[in-house]
């Protein structure tokens, strides 16, 4: 991953580029295991507490990769790059959010039209973590295009 | 992504000026080196007081640093 994220073809990569990655990387990594593990029959698709317990593990072994990484990448980035973000890292974060909002409302709408068709919040609570992490990716990914591709702000 | 409408003459600019790196006007403006090199390359658009404070830089007008593009209008 770290050389993923150090070398992606020859594009220079400031340090919030190369967190983006981090966090992609990460939630995709994290969240594959959650969701693949629902999908396979585990308990935590139908009852509370092994959902909670496997929830829980696997958002700290998320948090704790995330805040290693940081800190790996912030040590390694050269002083000016790490101080604060500039303009167009403002504006690129902007653009993901933006996005990330839309995806965030459709699947809370999602969730808010199942309610009523559900006895055990469960369900619920997982397809709402789903909208999360999809939102949270859609940030991650605009970003990461918007560093790769250009975006004007 | 479209280019913007605009070119630039930062990096011949930069050139004139001693060979400044990317990353010395980018302390001096008071942003990233990469943000410089996107703006050399088009594919960033930058506010009006870097635009600005890139022509101070150089000590040049803000349109001999940036020249309208009059095929892209």
């Amino acid at each position: 991953m770290a050389l993923l994220i150090t070398y992606a073809g020859d594009h220079q990569m400031n340090f919030r580029e190369k967190t983006a990655w981090l966090n992609v990387v990460a939630m995709v990594v994290a969240y594959s295991v959650y969701f693949g593990l629902l999908l396979s029959g585990h308990p935590a698709g139908r009852e509370v507490f092994p959902m909670l317990w496997l929830f829980g593990s696997i958002a700290v072994a998320h948090a704790v990769t995330v805040i290693v990484g940081t800190v790996i990448l912030s040590a390694r980035a050269p002083k000016s790059e790490r101080a604060r973000a500039d303009e167009r890292d403002r504006a690129i974060r902007r653009r993901g959010a933006t996005m990330a909002y839309y995806v965030l409302l459709v699947g809370m709408m999602v969730v808010g039209v199942y309610l009523p068709f559900v006895e055990s919040g469960v369900p619920l609570a997982n397809m709402g973590l789903f909208a999360i992490v999809a939102a949270e990716l859609v940030n991650s990914v605009v970003v990461l295009m918007s560093y790769r591709r250009g975006w004007h702000g | 992504m479209a280019k913007p409408p605009f070119s630039n003459d930062i990096r011949t600019l930069r050139f004139l000026a001693g060979e400044m790196t990317q990353g010395d006007l980018g302390d001096r403006v008071g942003v990233t080196r990469q943000t410089i090199a996107a703006i050399e390359q088009g594919k960033y658009s930058p506010s009006l007081e870097v635009a600005f404070r890139i022509a101070r830089v150089f000590g040049k007008p803000l349109e001999t640093v940036f020249q309208w593009d009059d095929a892209g209008d």
